[in-house]
């Protein structure tokens, strides 16, 4: 029975593309045995009923069918039974029958077919398993489309009332497109039943904008009852309905007007009746997609932020253009850093920065909305503007009364998605004033003022935190804090005190809430000068007797700013002594001296400074001068800018020290300054601008007692010590043969500026004019230096001098500072006369006694001396051999004598000889060598020798014009060329003895006179076997043939002296080897050669 | 324009001049009308000014409006732009229309102009952008008052708009960007269009309206110049 062998169940799940291609193998092969099977169980009941077949669409009533018979007619009934429980049967005259659903298991079914022929049973087992549940097909209730969104909507019934409850149902949607139908989309949508019939939505969202193309959707159903053992499958698809969109007359172009997020893809198309011919987004132009008719798309792919107006997308129809716009952009932020304060506790300020920019302006810019969350309250940010990059947004949300703790929420949203921040805060510690506004001064007093300001805000339920910054002139910035309560009317007002009278104050203020958030703006500065108060203390005073005694000049000092305490106008000054009181009033501010005559009574002066307010407390000093007979003066020199003294401490003196200064050169009274110090100092580093190094100061330190000034210490110093500027200016007292004392005269205090140390005094033996004191201090040997320490010497005895001698005197002083400039002078010693009678008379003594005793000596040894020393000559004359005079050789007559005087000729004729030149035959050679060059170009001493290697040439062309002139010349030149050529030296002499094979030297002078000047050849020959060789290498000669033109203008300086002349060609045989040598360019031969191988070229 | 700082002193130096000569122009010195001349003059002079001033605008707004737009090529047909007053003209109908005629059309086709002008102010998306287009449609605004000058000048009544005829600018969603931004472009291109319609328009009346040069000459010289 085939119902037996329908086991197989249909997949689950459709979807499955992977289970579904298994599934459908299977199939296939269960499929290909059952179809075997039948045929064979086909061929064995073909008399009976047969292949029944049970279905359900509702599982509640079973569809059953079956085959007749082979033979059975129309009219065969059929007998039905189901063999359960309660046998019942059904007569029918069709091959089908509805039973109600039978319960599980096995079931009997017997078939017997009635017809006129007989009657034939089949019997079948029936069982839920083997029944195939294939729900009825369902159908679209309704197919709508939201064209803007792109979006089909199908709604249907699933008729859930005729299966039982919990029934899950997959439903397949396929969604066509075009009118070829294009299957674009196949999914499954899975309900449950209700046991009722319900009505259910399914949307889509098509890529392509729908107006483009029509699309057709259809759909089946799959039961899958729990309840129900036996196969399900699909039902059969709906019937497609079909979407599409019905086009004017112009051609337009979807999607219209979208947003899309930066970076997805989208697709456009253009509904037209005309032929499209490109398509653009932007400038890039897109491939068209064809669609039905005339209508394309296109595809963008990770679309691009748009610029403020869209991107637009242009298709191009002939004859027109559709387009449409598309923005492109982002969700918005987070919005970040959202912070909420308020300036005057009415209004609250939210600002946020909105972060990444979302592409979209105009309608489609981000809108903002605050929300408080206590409240309920919310405002919405409108903004027109297109935000500059990274700038903060702000609400203004408006305080609700009595509410200290605000929740705001910031919804961001615009038509890509939105965002939201929120913050918390308690208001009354968000507080940031506004900058302090109408800000003013009033005095109090001298020393205190009234602030006032204006600060906008309802504060009265806070306490607010001001700081008062008070800068006076050159002084620091001073900042005060002031806690000061808020109040409605936003006016304030606070004191400032502890400010000095008569200074001129900036003031400028700020303010927070106690609870400190942030600092308002400063407010404008206000200057303020504050009123003037009575001068704290009397002015520093100190007194001077006049330099006649007479007169007691009072000095006082202005009182400083901060003691004066305004402007003074004017001193009084009174002296007060036990008798009388003498007084000088409303002396004017700028001048600080009184003089009072007085009678040396000690009195007591009192001076005091005025303002405008009134007085100052009295200074007091005593006139009194009480005396020192143990006083000395000392000396003290400066560190840097000041001069530290240093005392010891006296008991007696009970009210303070005075030091007083002045420059030592000022006439009495002297006082530049002075200065008090109190009674326990032992020490006073006295600065003063006035200080000028180099110059001398006295400083004098009084001690007070008794109401009395005791001068205690009287001091010259220096601040610092410099150079005298002056040499001490010296005379030469007396000047002895060995000796000279000079004397100097001390110099001037302000010249000298220093103490002085002591003098340096040089001398040397000298002239004025030739001898100068060079480097003193170098140390030279000749130079006597001699350093006097002692200053209070003023001469000086230079001994051991040399009589009748120049020196040179050179004096100069010197302080701690340095040396000051020299003075010289030259003295001349006088003569030692003794020693010159001495030195006179010792010599003439001795000089007559020693020719005394030559004269005795003499005389007594006369005939030995005469006959040593003068001994009888014979007279030649007496000679008879030369016959000269007898007269002559008269006395004479020794033999001996004559021998040893043999004759002597009377005289020599001497004869001249010329040895000292050269033989003619030289000069003949040599000297029309020399002219060569001279006549030619006059070119150097060395063209010269350059030339004289071609004699031939020259003596041809050119005369001799100064023969004997140029012998002298020829030689020197001659000698010149031996030093360079040592061969040639000698010309003539090894001519003829030196054959051209010969070796050793071979003179070149000679060489082309007997050599074929053409033949270079045997030229070279001779070459190797003499032994001369020439200077340059031949080697490199034959470059450039004798013949050659351009042999002549290679007239180098190595060719001129190294290259042999051709005597018929006039050439170098020996090519140049320097073509750049200017010398060569100037020489006769150029022109010679230039000329002769003219016609050569 | 290319101006130069001697361009400028120069220019300067001219214009001060003129201006200290002005006072001893008799003919400017006069009590009298002037007669509509000077007015047209100015008319032409602020078409002309105007012209300049959008090229500027055009340029600005066309890449404001992006790819093609601002391609120089970009020449579509004009969609959807019919309310805008058509400044193209068959030359022999240009030159059948009689003074009259010519300045109301002038003033018609401005007051619309100017009104969708202002629209496309409301509608701009950057602020530079709404700047240039305002200080643009004050300047038409003042061309505007000197056409209606003019007319009243040569005793034209001033055209009534017709009630429900006042163009409106209603930016809504049957208008998509792209069809707005093509208006935009029409607009832009219909007011330089009209720009120098208006100017020959003007140059004809203006010498229409002058008198003979040898008249002029005579009125200066009897004042002593």
């Amino acid at each position: 029975m085939d119902i037996y062998l329908r086991w197989k169940r249909p997949s689950r799940l459709v979807d499955n593309k992977r289970m579904r291609t298994t599934s459908d193998f299977q199939w296939l092969l269960s499929t290909f045995v059952l179809l075997y099977l039948m045929n064979h169980v086909t061929s064995q009941r073909k008399e009976t009923p047969y292949d029944l077949k049970c279905t359900t669409n509702n599982l509640k009533m079973w569809d059953c069918s079956w085959k007749a018979p082979s033979g059975a007619g129309h009219g065969t009934l059929y007998e039905f039974c189901i063999d359960n429980r309660s046998h019942s049967c059904y007569q029918l005259a069709r091959t089908n029958i509805e039973i109600p659903a039978l319960s599980h298991g096995d079931h009997e079914i017997t078939i017997r077919s009635l017809q006129d022929a007989g009657s034939s049973t089949s019997e079948f087992i029936l069982n839920e398993k083997n029944i195939s549940l294939i729900p009825d097909t369902p159908e679209i209730l309704n197919l709508s489309a939201d064209f803007s969104t792109s979006t089909l909507h199908v709604k249907w019934n699933d008729k859930g009332s005729v299966f039982p409850r919990h029934s899950n149902v997959i439903w397949e949607i396929k969604i066509l497109r075009k009118k070829s139908m294009e299957l674009v989309k196949l999914v499954t949508h899975n309900t449950s039943l209700s046991g009722k019939d319900a009505v259910h939505h399914w949307s889509w969202v098509s890529d392509l904008p729908l107006e483009c193309a029509a699309h057709y959707v259809g759909m089946r159903c799959y039961v899958d009852s729990p309840l129900f053992s036996g196969h399900k499958e699909w039902s059969d698809w709906s019937p497609v309905k079909n979407i599409s969109w019905t086009p004017d007359s112009q051609a337009k172009v979807f999607p219209q007007d979208k947003v899309v997020l930066v970076g997805s893809d989208i697709t456009f198309c253009c509904v037209s009746q005309e032929k499209v011919l490109s398509a653009q987004i932007g400038r890039t132009y897109c491939p068209l997609i064809h669609l039905d008719g005339e209508n394309v798309a296109i595809e963008v792919h990770d679309i691009s932020v748009s610029d403020n107006s869209g991107t637009n997308v242009v298709f191009m129809i002939e004859d027109n253009v559709s387009g449409t716009v598309v923005f492109a952009g982002y969700p918005p932020d987070i919005p970040q850093n959202l912070n909420c304060e308020t300036h005057d506790l009415k209004e609250i300020i939210c600002s946020w920065n909105p972060g990444r920019p979302t592409g979209l302006v105009g309608p489609r810019n981000t809108s903002y909305t605050l929300f408080e969350g206590f409240s309920g309250k919310y405002i919405r940010f409108k903004r027109v503007e297109v935000s500059a990059n990274g700038s903060y947004h702000q609400l203004l949300f408006q305080m609700v009364p009595n509410q200290e703790i605000y929740n705001f929420t910031l919804y961001a949203r615009n038509p890509l998605g939105r965002s939201e921040a929120t913050i918390l805060v308690n208001i009354t510690e968000k507080v940031y004033p506004h900058t302090p506004t109408s800000f003013k001064v009033k005095d109090i007093n001298s020393t205190a003022v009234i602030l006032s300001w204006h600060l906008p805000g309802s504060f009265a339920k806070i306490n607010l935190l001001c700081q008062i910054e008070i800068k006076k002139i050159n002084s620091v910035q001073e900042l005060r804090n002031i806690t000061i309560k808020g109040v409605e009317n936003s006016s304030y007002r606070i004191a400032v005190g502890k400010l000095n009278p008569y200074t001129v104050y900036t003031f400028r203020i700020r303010c927070s809430a106690e609870t400190f958030w942030k600092w308002s703006k400063w407010s404008n500065k206000k200057q303020h000068l504050t009123t003037e108060a009575i001068p704290s203390k009397g002015p520093d005073t100190w007194r001077e007797w006049s330099s006649d005694g007479k007169n007691l000049i009072i000095y006082w000092k202005p009182l400083p700013i901060n003691e004066a305490n305004g402007k003074i106008l004017s001193y009084n000054v009174s002296c007060s002594s036990d008798e009388e009181t003498q007084s000088l009033s409303e002396i004017p501010d700028p001048q600080h001296k009184a003089e009072i005559q007085l009678d040396k009574n000690d009195y007591i002066i009192s001076v005091v400074a005025k303002n405008s307010v009134g007085a100052s407390p009295p200074s007091k000093i005593a006139s009194m001068e009480i005396p020192n007979d143990d006083l000395k003066t000392e000396q003290a020199v400066g560190m840097g800018k000041g001069i530290l003294l240093t005392w010891h401490q006296d008991p007696n003196m009970t009210c303070d020290y005075v030091i007083k200064w002045c420059n030592s050169s000022r006439s009495a009274p002297c006082l530049m300054d002075w200065r008090k110090v109190p009674s326990n100092s032992t020490e006073v580093l006295i600065e003063s601008d006035q200080f000028r190094p180099g110059v001398r100061y006295n400083f004098f330190l009084y001690g007070c007692r008794n109401q009395g000034y005791q001068l205690l210490r009287s001091i010259i110093g220096y601040i610092e010590e410099l150079a005298p500027i002056v040499a001490p200016n010296f005379t030469v007292e007396d000047t002895s043969a060995d000796s000279i004392l000079v004397k100097w005269e001390d110099i001037p205090v302000e010249e000298l500026r220093g103490f002085l140390r002591g003098y340096l005094f040089y001398f040397e033996k000298g002239e004025r004019d030739t001898s100068k004191i060079r480097g003193l201090e170098s140390g030279r040997s000749d130079i006597k230096v001699k350093n006097i320490t002692d200053i209070s010497q003023k001469t000086l005895r230079i001994a051991d001098l040399q009589g009748k001698t120049s020196y040179h005197l050179v004096l100069r002083a010197y302080t701690d500072g340095g040396m000051g400039p020299e003075k010289s002078m030259f003295v001349v010693t006088k003569e030692n006369s003794v020693g010159l009678i001495i030195a006179i008379l010792i010599p003439v003594a001795v000089a007559v006694i020693v020719g005394l005793v030559t004269s005795i000596l003499c005389y007594r040894k006369r005939e030995w001396i005469k006959e040593t020393f003068y001994p009888d000559i014979p007279n030649p004359e007496n000679c008879k051999a030369l016959q000269f005079q007898k007269s002559v050789c008269e006395g004479s007559s020794a033999l001996k004598t004559l021998e040893m005087n043999p004759c002597t000729p009377n005289s020599v004729e001497v004869l001249e000889t010329r040895s000292t030149f050269p033989k003619i035959e030289d000069t003949e050679i040599i000297s029309p060598v020399a002219e060569c060059p001279e006549d030619s170009s006059g070119a150097e001493p060395e063209n010269h020798v350059v030339v004289s290697y071609c004699p031939p040439i020259i003596e041809e062309e050119i005369p001799n014009p100064a023969g004997d002139e140029a012998g002298g010349t020829s030689q020197v030149i001659y000698i010149d060329v031996q030093s360079m050529y040592q061969p040639q030296v000698k010309p003539e002499e090894e001519h003829g003895k030196d054959p051209a094979g010969g070796a050793g030297y071979k003179p070149q002078m000679h060489l082309p006179i007997n050599s074929t000047v053409e033949d270079i050849a045997a030229e070279d020959d001779l070459d190797k076997t003499a032994g001369y060789r020439p200077q340059a290498n031949v080697n490199t000669w034959n470059l450039v043939s004798p013949d050659s033109p351009r042999s002549t203008d290679s007239n180098s300086e190595i060719v001129s002296f190294g290259s042999p002349c051709s005597i018929n060609s006039r050439q170098f045989l020996i090519p140049p080897k320097d073509e750049d040598s200017p010398q060569s360019n100037g020489g006769g031969w150029s022109f010679t050669n230039f000329f002769q191988n003219k016609p050569n070229d | 324009m290319d101006l130069r700082a001697g361009d400028s002193w120069g220019m300067l130096a001219c214009l001060c001049t003129v201006l200290w000569h002005l006072p001893a122009v008799p003919a400017l010195n006069r009590t009298g009308d002037p007669g509509p001349g000077p007015s047209i003059q100015k008319t032409y002079d602020l078409t002309r000014y105007l012209e300049h001033q959008l090229r500027s605008l055009a340029g600005t707004y066309l890449n404001y409006l992006g790819p093609p737009f601002n391609e120089p090529d970009f020449n579509p047909p004009r969609l959807g732009a019919d309310t805008l007053p058509r400044a193209t003209v068959n030359l022999e109908v240009w030159r059948s229309l009689n003074d009259k005629l010519r300045l109301t059309q002038n003033y018609e086709a401005y007051s619309h102009l100017l009104c969708y002008l202002r629209g496309l102010n409301r509608q701009a998306a950057t602020a530079e952008l709404r700047r240039s287009l305002a200080h643009f449609c004050t300047s038409l605004q003042g061309l505007l008052g000197s056409i209606a000058g003019v007319m009243a000048t040569l005793g034209y009544p001033l055209p009534q708009p017709l009630p429900g005829t006042e163009p409106t600018w209603t930016p809504g969603p049957a208008h998509s960007d792209f069809l707005q931004k093509m208006d935009d472009f029409w607009l832009l291109k219909e007011l330089q269009t009209w720009l120098w319609r208006s100017a020959k328009d003007f140059n004809r009346l203006k010498k229409k309206m002058q008198p003979p040069a040898a008249a002029v000459t005579l009125h200066l010289e009897a004042h002593g110049f």
